[in-house]
């Protein structure tokens, strides 16, 4: 963000208060859902279940403890979600970067053609893709196993690997590669050695949003995994019960799944423009 | 962090640049191909497999039980979809729910962006708090969203019961599909107002000045300095939801699942019941192909835009 007062809007008294009216109803509006989970996970069940919404009471772990007791431990889930999370991210990684390099200065015909089919296959619709890997796993024997999962989060990673790796590896001016290849560097040496650690946010935020979207998948997971593979975000589907719901086990749940990838997030947030808009603006 | 920015597009790079003295030392062409063949022989499989199989299956009727089988039935399928209120009806639901999702986020991240960009102080923290909906499972929003209107604990249930609103807000077609609005909404106004603000950042301050020396208003500065040059940034933020939006369905499927009485039952939803509620998966196939006719439209307009040379400088 640039430090210079911007004139945009005047600077009169009336102008200030009134940006900080919006920006507390702008947080308000963001954070109090926020807020209400964190909260509601430390509450016992009695001063969840109140009609008038309850702010005093004696904060409890009993929520966060009841996930990993007897009967519903959720350890297992958090095993196969990390399992599945980071074996897709790393794969849609290596993969995708060194492709990324490929895809950023490969100038044969038909190049467009290859950069749409890639983004084309990252947009692809969720519940289209599910439909035939539904058929095609069940004939592999890959329902119900983390390494559908793999598969399935793969689908969607690589692409976005591919394309995103190549817009960083775009900006990388190529003279450096040039002077290395002129004192003798092979190109694998030259792109391994020089070109690479230049492209370090890139791989970071590349990595991170991966990982993101594969941890917070549901309909993946919850039309290929079974008994053997459960992922967090189908824990917390299934909380979901006719007989009522456990808030309090849920909204513990919710902070659990969530924290991890608001800490990663925010660790990338500086080329959080560049990677969700797959490239196409840059701000930094 | 300086404040240049670019809508670059990868596809419009054409390498004028280095074409004239790197063309004797970069030019083994294979590289390239040797580099990208791994990642393109994964992708391949994993998309034109899965693709060709939905168009076998969309032409046959699939059997589960007592084994894999496929029957042919030719056009069946297809004839069926162009007759098919159910589906035509859920394609309405799924454009409204995409018009006013998109509208409003556009609107709604405009307008905080235009918000957050006036701040000097604090500006950091802000903009982190702004910006956590976009982090969270769309599971797990559904689920927040359906405890924050439960109707007897729900926090914003009750706070709309003390404005004299009473009924069940997932109860009742209307207010869910405003719910399930909301929701989607609250978890990717953020993606906007993050990708608006990037654009307001790269309005040169001096234009500014000159647009108070000339005795412009706020409005009419907008309209005619800020506008103009966020109006490629804009259009990317579009688009990018759009894909995005036509691509998930987890927030309405744990909420209202498309009900009450189908009111919110977008095309995703519709597949997903047609193929495995009522085991129809030809014909779900067929659901699903149209779909992905109309995200690679989108990405198709996408590809363009990024082609585009000279959105911003």
């Amino acid at each position: 963000m640039s430090e210079t007062p911007t004139t945009l809007g005047g600077r009169s008294p009336v102008a200030r208060v009134l940006t900080w009216v919006l920006v507390a109803i702008i947080l308000a509006w963001t954070v109090i859902p926020l807020g209400w989970m964190l909260l509601s996970s430390v509450k016992p069940e009695s001063a969840i279940k109140t009609a008038t919404p309850t702010l005093v009471f004696t904060p409890t772990l009993e929520n966060y403890a009841r996930l990993f007791g007897a009967g519903n431990d959720i350890t297992p889930f958090a095993v196969n979600s990390v399992i599945a999370t980071v074996t897709a991210t790393a794969l849609a990684l290596a993969l995708g970067t060194i492709a990324g390099y490929g895809l950023a200065h490969w100038r044969g015909r038909g190049r467009k053609h290859l950069a749409f089919w890639i983004i084309s296959t990252r947009m692809a619709p969720i519940a289209a893709v599910i439909l035939p890997l539904f058929i095609i796993f069940r004939h592999l024997g890959l329902l119900d196993s983390v390494a559908g999962l793999i598969l399935a989060y793969l689908s969607f990673s690589l692409p976005f690997a591919i394309w995103l790796m190549s817009a960083f590896f775009a900006d990388v001016p190529r003279s450096i590669e040039e002077a290395a290849l002129v004192s003798g560097a092979s190109r694998w040496q030259a792109f391994w050695h020089v070109v690479l650690p230049t492209v370090k946010p890139g791989l970071v935020t590349t990595g991170v949003l991966c990982a993101v979207f594969s941890w917070n998948d549901y309909a993946f997971a919850s039309s290929f995994a079974g008994p053997a593979s459960q992922t967090l975000p189908m824990a917390a589907g299934r909380l979901i019960t006719q007989g009522g719901v456990d808030w309090g086990q849920l909204t513990a749940l919710g902070v659990v799944v969530t924290l991890p990838m608001i800490v990663a997030g925010l660790a990338v947030r500086r080329w959080l423009v560049t990677g969700l808009t797959l490239g196409a603006v840059t701000a930094e | 962090m300086a404040s240049d920015l670019k809508v670059v597009g990868t596809t419009a790079r054409q390498g004028v640049r280095d074409r004239s003295r790197s063309r004797t030392l970069l030019r083994p062409p294979s590289f390239e191909m040797r580099m990208m063949a791994p990642a393109l022989l994964v992708l391949a499989a994993l998309s034109l497999l899965p693709f060709l199989t939905l168009i076998y299956m969309s032409f046959s009727e699939v059997k589960l039980l007592g084994g894999l089988r496929f029957e042919p039935v030719g056009l069946e399928n297809w004839q069926r979809l162009f007759t098919d209120p159910d589906v035509r009806a859920s394609w309405v639901v799924s454009l409204i729910y995409l018009a006013l999702t998109l509208g409003l986020e556009m609107l709604g991240g405009v307008l905080v962006a235009l918000v957050l960009y006036r701040i000097t102080r604090g500006r950091g923290l802000v903009f982190a708090l702004v910006l956590l909906p976009m982090f969270l499972a769309p599971i797990i929003v559904g689920l927040l969203g359906r405890f924050m209107t439960d109707y007897t604990i729900g926090l914003y249930a009750w706070v709309l019961r003390g404005l004299g609103f009473e009924s069940d807000v997932l109860g009742e077609g209307t207010t869910a599909m405003i719910a399930v609005v909301a929701m989607d909404a609250w978890q990717w106004t953020p993606l906007v107002v993050l990708i608006t603000l990037a654009g307001l950042t790269a309005v040169p301050p001096p234009l500014f000045e000159a647009a108070a020396v000339d005795g412009a208003g706020y409005w009419q500065t907008l309209r005619s300095v800020v506008f103009p040059t966020i109006k490629g940034v804009l259009l990317v933020a579009l688009l990018v939801r759009a894909m995005d939006a036509v691509r998930f369905f987890d927030i309405i499927t744990i909420t209202t699942n498309g009900g009450p009485a189908d009111a919110t039952k977008i095309i995703p939803i519709r597949l997903y019941e047609t193929a495995f509620r009522f085991r129809e998966i030809g014909y779900a196939s067929v659901i699903g192909l149209v779909m992905l006719l109309f995200s690679i439209i989108l990405a198709n307009v996408f590809v363009g835009v990024l082609g585009r040379k000279g959105l911003t400088k």
